[in-house]
């Protein structure tokens, strides 16, 4: 390592936020070299001076104020709508805007009169345009009314989904094509039909590595009401247990309040590799001494009983 | 964020600089903060309004703080502080368990306060005008003292002088810059953390860290 690399690192070391190896390395280079000793000693001082302007404690009067006045604030204010709730159209928010905007507002009506205007020319020129729906191509989202089945063929890579647009559709292409994932990833929050989640969140497992794919087997073990899709969604996690938190936390999450036995129990499975975790085992615990079922009680002193205690 | 890395995030609101390494104690009562806050994030989101003013609870110290000091107005952190969780409380259907709720809140402050200060800067306010919530106008040294037994006069003026110095060095930088040195040197969060609230990565998290420190310590050099 030379001097040039160490004075880029050195704020990260007086920071602490190099790397162990790279700790190492710049500490044998300080050892034998008085130029970048001084340099961190400048660093060093640099840092204690900024000590000069403190971060304020808040006052509990100041801090009670805000409080009441968030307090207050929240009694009427009302949560953004979800689902099909955002997609209805908020005239009176929408006046509000505009209020506040008049150049967004001169904007939309210039595009509105300008998209008017080129919308009537094209239709007068161009009397008999196909309509752009057909056998394989990329799906809007906004066309898309539903799902109605999802379907692999067998020894196949080959997928097949019926989605209804204005009219029905079919997609017919490998699973991991875009225009499946999109669908699948849809289709996995399909709250008509359960056999439809069952069966994309099946195909999805097949592929976690993707994050929107990850999030939606998050999504599915969580709030999916049909334990069937939960218990599909941990199969295709249980590989990211290990290196994801958010996996994880999901997992004890499952573990600990799912309503259903069988995601309880196959939750408590996907733990072993990770049971000398502090939160898993403190999760652990809790289960072993008061669980209501007798299999996860048991097999929570088992995991506990077979990881030295750490803490 | 990988659990792989055995790196948890720090908690809100602790005292300025911090190490890496974190006891287990501390670590456990993290992760049961984690599932805590997962069941009244869950209960907000389906209308209860007191499960959400528990979680403001949590961390509406941390956040004040953090804008009080980078406005200097406890006028303007009360502003960020409402419209903060006002907009956490509208859109927490959006939130969807991919970060951590702190991780969440701040990303909402962070973007209240870069905007402040990018007003501030557009407007040029003189970063010395400091003003307390009755409108009151303080210098910027009063934020300043040395309250250790034994100072000296002589030495506590010498340490405000080097106060009102280091605020104007730090109106030098950039909203961006002067984010990401809050967030670490005096929030005393990971890189990688101030990357995920900032919507950057890591990588450029550390260059922006690297730029404040070199141009803050060439504003405060003549002082050594």
């Amino acid at each position: 390592m030379n001097c040039d690399w160490t004075r880029e690192n050195l704020v990260l070391y007086i920071y602490e936020e190099l790397a162990d190896d790279a700790k190492f390395e710049f500490e044998r280079h300080m050892q034998h070299c008085l130029a970048c000793r001084q340099e961190l000693e400048s660093a060093r001082t640099f840092k204690d001076q900024m000590a000069a302007l403190p971060v304020q404690e808040i006052s509990p009067n100041f801090l009670a104020s805000n409080r009441m006045e968030l307090q207050e604030a929240l009694e009427h204010a009302e949560q953004a709508r979800s689902g099909w709730g955002m997609f209805v159209f908020d005239f009176a928010g929408w006046m509000h805007q505009l209020k506040l905007a008049p150049a967004l507002t001169a904007a939309l009506l210039i595009i509105g009169f300008a998209g008017g205007v080129t919308t009537t020319y094209g239709l007068i020129s161009r009397p008999d345009v196909p309509p752009p729906v057909g056998k394989g191509q990329q799906p809007s989202v906004a066309d898309i009314a539903g799902i109605e089945s999802v379907d692999r063929q067998t020894n196949s890579n080959r997928v097949t989904i019926k989605y209804d647009t204005l009219s029905p559709q079919t997609l017919e292409a490998s699973a991991d094509d875009p225009r499946v994932q999109q669908l699948l990833l849809l289709a996995a929050r399909n709250t008509r039909n359960s056999d439809v989640r069952l069966d994309s969140i099946d195909i999805l497992g097949k592929q976690p590595e993707d994050n929107a794919v990850r999030e939606a087997l998050v999504y599915a073990l969580r709030y999916d009401r049909n334990p069937g899709v939960r218990l599909k969604a941990l199969d295709g996690l249980k590989g990211y247990v290990k290196d994801d938190v958010h996996v994880r936390d999901a997992v004890l999450e499952a573990l600990m309040h799912d309503t259903n036995v069988g995601v309880r129990a196959e939750a408590i499975g996907l733990l072993d590799q990770v049971k000398a975790d502090s939160s898993v085992r403190d999760t652990l615990r809790v289960l072993a001494e008061r669980d209501q079922n007798k299999f996860i009680r048991s097999e929570s002193k088992r995991y506990l009983a077979s990881t030295p205690n750490l803490d | 964020m990988p659990a792989g890395t055995a790196v948890l995030e720090p908690a809100v609101g602790a005292n300025s600089t911090r190490r890496n390494s974190q006891s287990p104690g501390a670590m456990v009562s993290q992760a049961l903060s984690r599932v805590n806050d997962s069941e009244l994030i869950r209960a907000a989101q389906r209308g209860d309004r007191s499960a959400f003013e528990v979680l403001v609870r949590q961390y509406d110290q941390a956040v004040l703080r953090l804008a009080l000091h980078l406005t200097g107005s406890e006028a303007d952190a009360r502003d960020i502080y409402q419209e903060a969780f006002l907009k956490a409380y509208r859109h927490i259907s959006n939130f969807r368990f991919e970060c951590s709720f702190y991780t969440w809140i701040y990303r909402i402050v962070t973007n209240l306060c870069l905007d402040h200060l990018r007003k501030r800067q557009t407007r040029k306010e003189d970063p010395q005008t400091v003003v307390d919530s009755s409108g009151r106008e303080l210098d910027v040294l009063e934020r300043v003292s040395d309250d250790r037994a034994g100072a000296n006069p002589e030495r506590d003026l010498m340490r405000r002088e080097l106060g009102a110095k280091i605020a104007q060095a730090l109106t030098r930088l950039t909203p961006r810059e002067r984010m990401v040195f809050e967030l670490k040197h005096y929030q005393g969060l990971r890189l990688r953390t101030i990357g995920e609230m900032l919507n950057t990565t890591e990588e450029t998290a550390k260059n922006t860290l690297f730029r404040a420190t070199q141009k803050l310590r060439g504003a405060l050099a003549p002082m050594r």
